[in-house]
């Protein structure tokens, strides 16, 4: 039975076996000298007995079926957006970028009137470009047409 | 004692004059702003002023960057009370009570004394700063890399206690922080490690994206698509003050934290975000009611705010007394001093009176006026709660991805930031706690620094963390620490860490 | 609607792309100039850029602003600048350490950030030669008896540095190099804390910038054993040099540089070297430089030139003689 504990157990214990492996190509050095892999092998090695712990352990924790994932999709959804936020930050610049996700937002995701969304979407990026930009003197990209 | 109060006299008569206060004001409300604004914090705001400030004379910029600097500790802990969104990385732990208060709608009360004990801090520490500065600072120096090492890991033995349940979970979010910390350039060796080609990565992932992505963008992720928006009570105008109960919590908090802000200030290079962490877990450990600690327990508050405050003046004595930085706001603080042509140094206090006694002075005065700036603002601030959430949320998004981006004009900054979010949801879902991650990653690069260093100073001999008499003495105290509690754990049984789980398995958190 | 829609975005893009090229033929400079500090805020490249920045926009009257684009050393804003367009809107003040990160790069097998040959230089700003100090209670008084103690227990002799492969290291590392000598490295998290560590006793000696240990000098915690210039430093008369002293291969500069990506066409290379020395004789600039201590040094075309290839040369083989730690 899948429980939140058996999952994340497994994934702590994955995710030490990736760092001690990726750590193969430091040197390790001695005890007296460690190298810049000591320390993450030696960390890598406790994840594993903790995530092994965790996951002994995970008979008694919740089935993952009863977290409740009702939100998961908006989650993923908004994630995109800030996916695309980050992608097109220096490519199309600040404003640009800012005014397409916050109306997207708004508009499509939360099902808002499309001028209350545009209306909001265009005072909080022009302002918050002159919070950042011009207040605090932040140079946030321009991208075409210098937006 | 007479000459000190005369060299006061000359302060405030240099802090009273209108430049001066119009410069203390403009850094306080820079600074108040600063630090509500998630992910840009105090460095980001100060590098930032710091071509602005050329035009000025000495006193005038460095009592504005001051200001920035204190005037953010006091705003940060704006957001992280009303949207559990951390204004920057020390107020990451005011995240986890303060809105834990907000949501029971005490909203108002948590910023209260979320000022008040900033001002207290402020003021107390100012005091300490004014009299001990030059004995301390020579105490800060005699700090080498074996006596971090021993401070550090008693450090660490704070992780244990700054969350309830499993001790086990939030070992592994620990160890999971450490790791995370082990990314970048190897300090001693130049190795790359797990950077993968991005030289954005040399420096290590920032705490500010990590922090603003586990903790705000997380609880935007976690909190918009519920069916139902999250419910706070709201308050009225009379319940905008903290109860007296409340604020008789808060008292030994507020003290304690300001104490250990300050040393923790003091010491050069302890990274002073972990005057926070640390009191938090000081306080859980002290407090006669442990199990209200993550649901909104005053002194989860009231103790890190403390801190946060001393430890900004702290910071200012070895700075001051011997022209020595003790963190990167610090060094750019002395930047600004050597800019303006005062010689930074062991001499600045008899050689510019004028300034130093004036920057003193003007603390006060900055923190009269932050005070003054903040309470008002409390009942503003609540209001900013009643925005419909499908507007609030987009906007926190916004402003955390400009926030992370001005620190270092970095998009990798903004991937972390979006990654940590994600990784802070999936963690949330699985019933883990995500603050041991932030101050597992601070205190990682710092550790492994400090114990290879002394290895290099000492040849490889372990020995030197026991011949040097502080470092022995903080290790000493650690292991009877460790004693103690393994002592009281067997006796006491795991009875209240037991019942602390069983609670906190019907919530998820 | 759409189509208007999809027509109109079409033809502002094409009014866009048309309004930059033209803009490409107005003589250079029409638009404002960036200036890439690779450092945080604060420190001496930050400091040198913005005098330099001010003074500049006075012979160009263009607005010449600073950006600091901090991370791993330097390289990612010295990154940002080699991969940038060559067009003379793009400049960067660089340390010497943009001869040395891609000489450690090249020693850990990893693809190098930038090279060397992505930039040409415009002009030589700055030029502090180091110095070794030591605490003023330690036991030695000048430099020879420093080396001779050093001769005579090798490897117990601690230095601290602003990290590894950084320019303090790689000066201690010259010197090592030329007397003969073994000291021991413990690297820090910056010149500041390296400077500390001297202060507090951890380590027994440090190289570093002239300016910064000055007053602790003047107020007698520190005591200064020779200099890494092939002259005396102004500030310090009394001090000599290590090329005085016999050690002629132990000469190091922390020099700030202005450099523009390479494949910039010359007549605008020109343009910013006519700028920059007027700009280098304007005295506000002067008196920025006075407040920090550094003294102007200013050297363009064959003699940067010059300097900066011996520079690079010396530095490079500087690191290669060090070598990977862990494989000592």
């Amino acid at each position: 039975m899948l429980t939140t504990d058996r999952i994340a157990g497994t994934a702590l214990c994955l995710l030490a076996l990736f760092v001690m492996e990726e750590s193969r190509k430091l040197p390790l050095g001695t005890l007296r000298n460690p190298g810049p892999a000591y320390m993450p092998v030696l960390l890598a090695a406790l994840l594993v007995v903790l995530g092994a712990l965790i996951l002994a352990m995970g008979r008694h924790s919740t089935p993952i079926a009863a977290v409740g994932w009702s939100e998961a999709r908006h989650a993923a959804v908004i994630l995109g957006v800030s996916g695309f936020i980050a992608l097109g930050l220096e490519r199309l610049g600040y404003r640009l970028t800012m005014l397409i996700a916050l109306s997207c937002l708004v508009w499509l995701v939360e099902r808002r009137r499309f001028l209350v969304a545009a209306l909001f979407a265009i005072g909080m990026t022009f302002g918050s470009f002159y919070l950042f930009d011009t207040l605090l003197r932040v140079p946030l990209p321009r991208g075409p047409a210098g937006m | 004692m007479a000459e000190t109060l005369q060299n006061l006299a000359l302060g405030f008569s240099v802090a009273l004059s209108p430049p001066v206060l119009l410069y203390a004001f403009v850094g306080c409300v820079v600074g108040t702003l600063v630090g509500v604004l998630p992910g840009v914090g105090p460095l980001a705001g100060i590098s930032l002023l710091l071509p602005a400030t050329f035009g000025l004379n000495a006193t005038n910029a460095i009592v504005m960057l001051a200001g920035i600097y204190y005037g953010a500790m006091y705003g940060g802990s704006t957001t992280s009370i009303l949207m559990r969104i951390p204004g920057e990385a020390a107020s990451v732990m005011t995240c986890i009570d303060g809105y834990a208060m907000a949501r029971k709608g005490r909203a108002g009360a948590a910023l209260a004394i979320a000022a008040i004990g900033s001002f207290i801090a402020g003021t107390v520490s100012v005091v300490a700063l004014m009299l001990l500065a030059p004995p301390l600072a020579i105490l800060a120096l005699r700090f080498g890399p074996p006596e971090y090492f021993a401070l550090l890991l008693l450090g660490l033995l704070v992780l244990a206690y700054m969350s309830g349940g499993s001790m086990v979970k939030s070992l592994a979010m620990a160890v999971l922080g450490l790791l995370l910390g082990m990314v970048g350039i190897d300090q001693m060796s130049g190795y790359f490690r797990f950077a993968y080609g991005i030289v954005e990565l040399g420096d290590g992932i920032g705490v500010v994206p990590l922090a603003v992505g586990l903790f705000g963008i997380a609880e935007v992720l976690a909190t918009a698509g519920q069916e139902t928006p999250p419910e706070v009570l709201k308050p009225r105008l009379r319940e905008l003050l903290p109860s007296r109960r409340e604020w008789r919590d808060s008292v030994m908090p507020i003290g304690r934290g300001t104490v250990l802000g300050f040393v923790i200030g003091i010491i050069p290079g302890s990274a002073h975000i972990i005057a926070s962490f640390v009191s938090y877990a000081l306080e859980r450990r002290l407090s006669r009611r442990p199990e209200e600690f993550g649901r909104g327990a005053v002194a989860g508050v009231a103790g890190p705010e403390s801190a946060n405050n001393a430890a900004t003046s702290g910071a200012f004595v070895p700075m001051l007394a011997l022209g020595v930085p003790s963190g990167p706001i610090p060094a750019v603080m002395l930047a600004a001093l050597m800019v303006h042509g005062v010689a930074p140094g062991p001499l600045l206090i008899k050689q510019s009176p004028e300034l130093f006694w004036g920057f003193i002075a003007s603390m006060y005065v900055g923190n009269l006026m932050l005070l003054a700036l903040n309470l008002p603002m409390v009942g503003l601030f609540v209001n900013v709660l009643r925005a419909p959430y499908s507007f609030l949320y987009p906007a926190i998004i916004m402003f955390c991805v400009v926030g992370v981006y001005a620190v270092n004009g970095s998009v990798v900054d903004v991937w972390i930031a979006l990654l940590m979010g994600a990784l802070g949801y999936l963690l949330r879902k699985l019933g883990f706690e995500t603050a041991p991650i932030v101050l597992g990653a601070i205190l990682a690069p710092m550790i492994e620094l400090a114990l290879r260093q002394s290895l290099a100073m000492s040849d490889g001999q372990y020995g030197i963390f026991l011949s040097r008499p502080i470092a022995g003495s903080l290790l000493a105290s650690g292991a009877l620490l460790v004693l103690l509690n393994l002592l009281s754990w067997m006796a006491r049984g795991l009875d209240w860490r037991r019942r602390l789980a069983l609670t906190e398995k019907g919530e998820n958190l | 609607m759409t189509q208007l829609r999809v027509a109109l975005a079409i033809l502002s893009l094409g009014g866009v792309a048309l309004g930059q090229s033209a803009a490409a033929q107005e003589p250079y400079p029409s638009r404002p100039i960036t200036v890439v500090a690779p450092f945080p805020p604060g420190g001496v490249a930050d400091l040198t850029a913005r005098p330099v920045g001010a003074a500049m926009e006075k012979a160009l009257r263009q607005p010449v602003g600073v950006v600091n684009k901090t991370g791993a050393a330097g390289a990612v804003g010295m990154q940002f600048v080699a991969t940038s367009k060559p067009d003379g809107y793009t400049l960067l003040l660089a340390l010497s350490s943009i001869s040395i990160i891609p000489e450690a790069d090249k020693l850990f097998g990893r693809p190098p950030a930038f090279t060397v040959d992505q930039f040409a230089p415009i002009a030589l700003i700055s030029a502090d030669p180091t110095v070794l100090v030591v605490r003023a209670e330690s036991p030695w008084k000048t430099a020879r008896e420093f080396i001779e103690d050093a001769r005579k227990r090798p490897g117990q002799i601690s230095y601290s540095s602003s990290g590894i492969y950084g320019t303090l290291h790689m000066a201690t590392e010259l010197l090592s190099h030329a007397a003969g000598i073994n000291l021991r490295h413990v690297p820090y998290p910056g010149a500041g804390p390296a400077l500390t560590a001297v202060l507090g006793g951890h380590v027994d000696a440090l190289a570093s910038g002239p300016a910064v240990v000055l007053p602790h000098i003047k107020a007698g915690k520190l005591r200064a054993l020779a200099g890494w210039g092939e002259r005396r430093v102004a500030a310090l008369p009394d001090v000599p040099t290590f090329k005085e002293l016999g050690y002629p291969e132990a000469e190091f500069y922390i020099w700030a540089g202005l450099f523009a990506p390479r494949g910039t066409p010359e007549p605008v290379l020109q343009k910013l070297r006519d700028a920059l020395r007027v700009a280098v004789n304007d005295p506000e600039f002067k008196s920025a430089m006075d407040k920090l201590q550094t003294p102007v040094a200013f050297k363009q075309g064959e003699e940067f030139q010059k300097f900066f290839e011996a520079d690079a040369r010396r530095l490079a083989e500087g690191v290669r003689k060090v070598g990977r730690i862990e494989q000592k």
